[in-house]
Formats: structure tokens, sequence, C-alpha cells
């Protein structure tokens, strides 16, 4: 208990800190500053307390919850000004960074750099951001077709702030706007999806037999850093009249470790993967409307006979979102995905392999309902899957005491009849959460 | 004599229409007028917005942001009625509260079509589509409504001329809309400055005729030669909860290009606007 009042006292100094710098900041954001002298950039963030109680029993390292930590997160930007180059491009340096008590590993203290990168305009018709970034794109509500940019699951599963879904990639963007349409390229290091691993999610572990927690021990192939694994993703998109009509190419590896390097070592890999897409959104039956399709094209696996790779995958996501009125919408979505050549599979499975289903049908549902001038939301996130018969749902309250206080109630209650399907491997991971958090 | 009579038949005929100008207008002009000098002044506009939002026990909530205004420009010169509704561009950047900071919202208004918006969340690279039907949502949680903010078509509510009033020693035209199609209101109740056409009060009624909303013109000033409300109250009279609206550092006329409504600046905000 001592050792965790210190690491609170820790976090409370630094957040303090952290509270009296911004005023100085922004006091002298206020001032007229003399000529040439560069402004003070301000600094914001947020400080948060978050415990998630677990629901359910399973093998992994504490039976009583699943998230319990302390999290400060501070960023800042630093405009460039005067007349050097990079102040006439334009040009910022942007900096998010998260120090985190993490009690789940008995008060491991971490720093996670999410953003650190120089942003900047070199032509009219040219922007490039370089360094470490979350990057996004697509058409999905949690569901994911054509971003194949890293994410955590972990973060998902056991209730931290939705921003933590989203993995930050070292990475060069250029964006170029010709009239035609817009285009992004982006050069990035591989960075996998962070998955369970047993620690503190358990999950559907082929060499386990079923689910499993710490007894999970497979090894996960990280491909070294060289030219030859570097991915490439590139978007070109452009509006048709309320419409965006959007095109996208990836060429890299599978952010999920979806091959077998070596069964008896239990070493898994990420296959080289390509995925061609296309989306489109706009407005449809009064609401919003999108449609997104994606070609998944596992090329270690080209005809889909090697049972260690996972197939080609087609994917096709569908959405409608509309706003009922009083602070009330309603988000639903289906994705269908086809696994492609699936009799070449089967055919060169062996008999004591698992089998998984050639396709799976994903519905969606989100409801959303603000009250006292939208400082209550509530909301039910709904993944239901009818032919892998599992589901997660997920539903919040969150409440904005002040501009400066939040606190957010949810759970998160993965369920299924199979174990090796993507959420009935999750189901005793069911936890309920709360979270505090004061903005700065 | 005839001739005599006739004249006078004549100039009556040309009077009664110029009387009827100066004295009680179409009370669809004056809204139209109303709607021109309150959204749509000038061609481009950016202002510094600063929202307090303050519940039945006093307590606060800020939001201030910079707002880009665009009109579009569709060449010549196009009636009152019809520039009254006509196209604009909207780009909103979120300075506070700090969960909210570096948001960007974007609005594309259309004459006859629900608006496109668009808003970006930093913290995650996203730029999410929003449904757009709903006019009568609270923006960003005060008492002022999407429509309040963009303002709503007058074709919507049929608009009939009440009397002249005065308001605060300001001579008023008063104007009762009430609209064709099912609302959120039953009826509402302006009251429209004569010289500048600026809305100095609106009550809003529900279907049982109470007053639930009231919106108040705190202070007028000139900027640029164009009178422009600078302060403005909206007052929830069910909930006692209201918002309290500030422009600073308004600017018009700036020449914004038309390309900063894009989902480019959206996902960069253009430093050289929004600071």
């Amino acid at each position: 208990m001592d050792k965790i009042n210190g690491r609170a006292l820790f976090i409370i100094l630094v957040a303090g800190t952290a509270f009296f710098a911004v005023p100085c900041a922004w006091a002298a954001s206020g001032e007229p500053r003399p000529k040439g002298r560069a402004a003070m950039p301000e600094l914001h963030g947020f400080a948060e307390f978050a415990h998630g109680l677990k629901l359910s029993d399973d093998n992994t390292k504490r039976d009583d919850f699943n998230l319990l930590e302390q999290r400060l997160q501070l960023k800042t930007k630093y405009l460039f000004e005067g007349n050097g180059l990079l102040a006439r491009k334009n040009s910022s340096l942007n900096f998010k960074g998260d120090f985190t008590v993490d009690e789940y590993f008995s008060g491991k203290t971490d720093f996670e750099l999410r953003e650190f990168n120089l942003s900047t305009t070199p032509y009219d018709w040219f922007d490039l951001k370089a360094g470490r970034q979350i990057l996004t794109w697509g058409t999905g509500d949690y569901l994911f077709v054509n971003d194949l940019f890293p994410k955590d699951y972990v973060s998902f599963f056991i209730g931290r702030d939705d921003e933590y879904l989203k993995k930050p990639s070292d990475a060069l963007k250029v964006s170029f706007y010709p009239s035609l349409a817009n285009v992004d390229f982006v050069v990035s290091k591989f960075e996998p999806n962070t998955m369970p691993e047993g620690d503190r999610v358990s999950f559907f572990d082929s060499f386990q037999g079923g689910i499993a927690g710490r007894n999970s021990d497979r090894d996960l192939l990280e491909p070294p850093l060289q030219p030859s694994h570097l991915e490439y993703a590139l978007r070109t998109y452009r509006n048709l009249r309320s419409h965006e009509l959007a095109f996208y190419y990836f060429r890299g590896l599978d952010k999920n470790p979806a091959g077998y390097n070596d069964e008896v070592a239990r070493r898994l890999f990420y296959p080289r993967l390509d995925v061609y897409g296309t989306s489109l959104r706009g407005p449809a039956f009064g609401g919003i409307g999108n449609i997104e399709f994606g070609y998944y094209n596992s090329r270690e696996d080209p005809d889909g006979d090697n049972r260690l790779i996972a197939n080609s995958i087609f994917k096709v996501l569908t959405g409608y979102e509309k706003d009922l009125g009083n602070d009330f919408k309603i988000g639903l979505q289906y994705l269908y995905e086809q696994t492609v050549d699936y009799d070449n599979y089967s055919a060169n499975l062996l008999p004591a392999d698992f089998v998984f289903d050639e396709s799976r049908h994903l519905l969606t549902q989100r409801i959303t309902k603000l009250y006292k001038n939208q400082t209550i939301a509530v909301s039910l996130f709904n993944f239901y899957s009818p032919s892998s018969k599992d589901g997660y749902v997920r539903p919040t309250i969150s409440y904005n005491i002040s501009d400066q206080w939040k606190a957010a109630l949810g759970a998160n209650l993965p369920w299924g009849e199979d174990d090796l399907t993507e959420f009935g491997q999750m189901k005793r991971n069911k936890n309920v959460y709360v979270r505090f958090k004061y903005s700065f | 004599m005839i001739k005599l009579l006739g004249m006078v038949f004549i100039g009556l005929c040309v009077i009664q229409p110029m009387s009827f100008a100066q004295d009680s207008p179409k009370p669809e002009e004056i809204i139209a007028k109303s709607r021109l000098a309150f959204y749509y002044a000038a061609d481009d506009m950016k202002v510094k917005i600063l929202m307090e939002l303050v519940d039945k026990d006093g307590r606060k909530r800020i939001r201030e942001l910079t707002m880009l205004r665009k009109d579009d420009q569709n060449g010549g010169q196009p009636s009152f009625a019809e520039a009254s509704k006509g196209r604009q561009k909207y780009f909103i950047y979120f300075h506070q509260p700090a969960d909210v900071k570096d948001m960007t919202f974007m609005v594309y208004k259309y004459p006859d079509k629900d608006a496109d918006r668009w808003l970006f969340i930093p913290a995650i690279d996203l730029v999410k589509r929003i449904a757009a039907n709903d006019k009568f949502s609270s923006f960003v949680g005060s008492d002022f409504t999407y429509e309040d903010v963009s303002g709503r078509n007058p074709d919507e509510d049929a608009h009939t001329f009440l009397r002249k009033d005065q308001l605060d020693g300001r001579d008023c035209f008063v104007v009762e809309s009430t609209p064709k199609q099912v609302s959120e209101y039953a009826k509402r109740i302006s009251w429209i400055d004569i010289t500048n056409f600026l809305p100095l009060k609106e009550e809003f009624y529900d279907k049982q005729n109470e007053l639930y909303r009231q919106f108040e013109a705190g202070e007028i000033q000139v900027i640029d030669g164009i009178p422009t409300i600078t302060k403005r109250v909206v007052k929830n009279l069910k909930s006692g909860h209201w918002t309290e609206v500030s422009f600073a550092e308004i600017k018009y006329n700036l020449g914004i290009e038309d390309d900063i409504f894009s989902e480019r600046y959206l996902r960069r905000p253009p430093v050289q606007w929004i600071k």
C-alpha cells in the first residue's frame, strides 16, 4: 500500500508541476512577444486513474483485476517562427508522451512516446510529416478494412480510452494535392498490433489447444529492421459532391502473427501482405452511409495451400449512421469476410489442426445518447457475429463533471460459444472499469 | 376633372406600395434581410468565439474556438431572398477546453439539402463524417443549436408581420414565423432592428404555446462598416441553462482561400488563420 501511495505521490507531483507550467505558458502566450523570439510552447495533457475489475476467471497473472494504472499525458507543439526556412514553410514540432505506472505489473513505470514529429509544408501543394505519429484512414467504426496502421487490442479489451486503440507509427507521410485527387503516401517501420499474449489478457492459443493465459509460450518473431521490411501505404481520395471516394493500397506485413514459422518451437511470424481497397462515404437515407472493400493478398501463400500461413481474404464493410434528434444517434455496420482458396486451405490441413471458418458475418451497432447539455454520454457498442456465434458488448457512461474532470464507467463483455473465434477467445476477460481524468 | 381624378388614382397606386414598403415591408423580406445581415455579412469572416455555458446552479463551462466563414461566390448579384440561404463553408478550430483542444470541425451549408459536416479528432487522426439531419442538436453542449450557428433557411417558415416595437430604444419589426414542417419550435417571434436588420431578440414557443427558449443580442459593434452582434445570450427557460457567446477579433473580407475548407486543413489547421 505504501508503495502505491508513493507512486501516486510521484504522479501527482509531476502533474502538479505541469499544472503550474500551464498558466505560465498561457500568460506567456497572451503577452506580445519581442520580435524574433519564439513563443513558449503551451503544455497540455491529462492525468488519469483507471481501474478495471475482472468478472471472469482465467489463467492470467491476476484474478481480480486486469487494469489498474495511473497515467500522465503531456503534449506540446512548437511552432517555428521568424524568418527561418522552417518558419516560412509553416512548420511545427509535435510532441505527445504518456508516463504510466502500471499496478498490473506491480507498479512498473513506463514512458510511451505517442507523437514526436516534424510537420511542414515545403510547397503549397505538398505536406510532409516525419517521425512518430498516429495514422488513421478508412470509413469503419472500430472495424478496419484499409487502415493497416498498428492497433493495440489489449488496451481496447481492458477499457483504456479509445485513443489507445491506435498505436503510433514511426513513419514519413507525404501528402500531395493535385486538382484531380488528394494523395497520401506513408512509408513506415513495421509495428505489429498489440495482441493478447496471456499475461494480462487470455486468448486462444492453438499450441495450448484452447484459451491460454500465462501457460502460453508462443514466440512472436518480429522482422528485423531492414529496407525490405518497410511498409508502404497509399490513399488517394476526392469529394464527389457530398460524397468522398477513396482508393487504398498497402504493401507490408500482416499486423497479426498470421503465420507459423516453426511449429515445434511455437514460433509465429508476420507474413507479407498486400491490400487493395476502395471506399465511398456520404449522405444516404437521411444519415451517413459508407461502404468499403478490401482484398488482402497473402503474398507468402498465394494459392492458399500452405496450412501454416493465413490465406488471402476479401472484406466488405457497410455502415449507416443516423441522428435521431435530441442528441440520440444510432450507427449500424455489417462486415463480411471471405477466405479465398478455402478448398486449398482445408485440403492441406492435418488431422489435428483447428479448422477456421471460410467466411464470417459481423454486425455492429452503436447507440449514443447525450444528456444534461451533453455532459453525460451513455453509449452501447455491440459486436455480434451470427456465423461465429460470438460477440462483444461495450457499454459506457461518461460524465464531464467540469471542463477539467471527467469520469467514465464501462464494461467489456466479450462472449462466444467457441474458444477460437475472434470474440469467443476473449470471453474470460470480461471486466467493469472506471476512469477519472483531469485534463489541462 | 376626370383627368385630375385619374392622376390622383395613379398617384395613389404609386404611393401606396411605397408607403407600404416604408412602414411594414413584407415579413419574408424582413427575415431574408435579417438572415443576410446576421449570417452573410461580407464575403468571409474570421472570429474568435468564447462561449460560456452556465447551468442553473451557476456552474460554468467554457468553449473557445476560432471560426472561419466563407460565402459561396456564385458570380452576379442574386436577389437577397436567394442570398439569404446561399451556400456557405465554415471551419472551426477548438482552443478550449483541454480535452477538445486542436479538434477541428467543418461544415458545408446548402440551401436545399442537409449540410455536410466533418469532425477531426487529432488524438486518433480520425476524420469523422457527422450525420447532420438534426438541426436542433445542441452545438458543443451549449444552448445554441446547429441551426443557430449557421442559420435557418427562411423558406422553412411562414412569416407574419405582427407590429413595430421598440426594444432598448431601438425601432424593431416584430415578425412571427411558424415552421411549414414539424420542427423543434411551434412558433418563433423575432424583433428585428429596422435600421440594420440584426435580430435583437427571438422567442421560441413550443406546441403548448409556452416560451421555452430565448435569444438576445447583448452588444452590437460596427466592424469594418458592418453592424455586428458581438455578444449574445441564449437561455433555455425550462432547464435554466444559458449560454453567452462573445465575438472577438472579428475581421471581414480577408480573402480566405476556398481550399482552407478541406480535409487537408481539417487535419492540419491553418496556423495563419487560427492563431
